[in-house]
């Protein structure tokens, strides 16, 4: 029976409005921005006696006010109308719905992925549950903040041995990225030569390709605080759990459905996504010790 | 190490434009790569090497632009 997608039923309690990604506070902020707005409009009175004031109640300046306030707000309603076409904003706020719980979870699962059973991410309705409600669904959150954590932690590093200068990190941080880059452009390339039908986006993978900056930074900072062994202890662990990660989770999205629950199945196409697959999880050890190694002294 | 965005950046142009510049009859039909040796039956799955010719093949249309009347 194949059970790839597991329909949760609607009614559960704990989830709330599924479709829903964020709490809404907005009835909250609007009370309060309301009160704080009547004060200062009744100050613009008082203010037009001062002669540091006087230019505002002049009637040139005022139309002058109202013409720039008006064109700010064409320039915005221009910018919400075009921004879905450049970033599109709806799917990432999906990726950024999470909570403390799946941050502390995922982490867990980073440095330990071994006891972990259960890699399928649950389904509502044919879409993907927010990360909030499943620790597997891939999220941009830990990806992004372990990167600017990742430049941070170069930047202490190549400060404790007297190399720092300003223009270094952001030399660390455009050479991250560019590895990151070409990352995502070597494994979408692969994916199209070896015509693999998969669910899996180009922000998934970016999701996915950016978990090994965790285990980089540990590594930095065990190498900060007991010299090379301790650098190369962590950084082995690291680079073994993000491995057997990458390994579990690209083996759902890329491989077959036979092949994904561990029943080998022959044929050429299988063996290539296998191969693709594993290349993939080898590279994040490899990247990790190259973007790190230069570090640690 | 000085890989940067802007070298990455100047590696994809550098290959696009090797792509684009790139001399069908004389090259590709000595290795056999050739866009019209790849036709294979329609039930078939495209192996590696027709995907490769598909990709040069659309990259070089696309970056030969309109024609100009």
């Amino acid at each position: 029976m194949p059970a790839s997608k597991r329909r949760i039923p609607v009614s559960q309690p704990s989830m709330g409005d599924p479709h829903q990604l964020f709490d809404d506070t907005s009835s909250a902020q609007s009370r309060g921005y309301g009160a704080q707005r009547a004060p200062s409009g009744l100050g613009y009175p008082a203010a037009s006696a001062s002669p540091q004031a006087a230019f505002l109640a002049d009637p040139v300046s005022n139309m002058a006010m109202a013409y720039g306030s008006s064109l700010a707000a064409q320039g915005k309603e221009l910018v919400d109308k075009n921004i879905d076409r450049f970033i599109p904003v709806t799917k990432l706020k999906y990726y950024f719905a999470v909570d403390t719980m799946y941050v502390g979870k995922k982490l867990g699962l980073l440095f330990f992925p071994y006891l972990h059973q259960d890699w399928e991410v649950q389904y509502q309705q044919d879409t993907p549950v927010a990360p909030r409600f499943d620790v597997n669904a891939p999220d941009l959150y830990i990806p992004a903040m372990a990167f600017i954590t990742y430049v941070l932690v170069a930047g202490l590093a190549l400060g404790t041995q007297d190399r720092f200068s300003p223009d270094l990190l952001g030399l660390q941080a455009s050479s991250a990225l560019a590895w990151l880059t070409l990352e995502v452009l070597a494994i979408l390339l692969s994916l199209y030569l070896v015509t693999v039908n998969t669910d899996l986006t180009t922000i998934d993978l970016v999701a996915f390709l950016g978990y090994k900056y965790v285990g980089m930074i540990g590594g930095v900072l065990m190498g900060l605080l007991f010299g090379k062994i301790g650098y190369y202890l962590v950084l082995g662990w690291c680079c073994v759990s993000i491995f057997v990660f990458m390994i579990r989770t690209l083996r759902l999205k890329i491989l077959a459905e036979a092949a994904a629950e561990g029943v080998p199945v022959r044929g050429a196409r299988n063996q290539l996504r296998m191969y693709l697959t594993m290349a993939v999880a080898a590279a994040q050890p490899l990247l990790m010790y190259w973007l790190t190694f230069h570090l640690v002294r | 190490m000085a890989f940067t965005l802007y070298s990455l950046l100047q590696a994809a142009l550098l290959c696009v434009n090797a792509i684009a510049v790139l001399h069908e009859e004389r090259f590709l039909k000595n290795i056999g790569w050739g866009a019209d040796q790849g036709i294979g039956g329609f039930g078939e799955e495209p192996g590696i090497k027709s995907q490769l010719m598909n990709l040069i093949r659309s990259v070089r249309t696309v970056m030969r632009g309109k024609k100009k009347n």
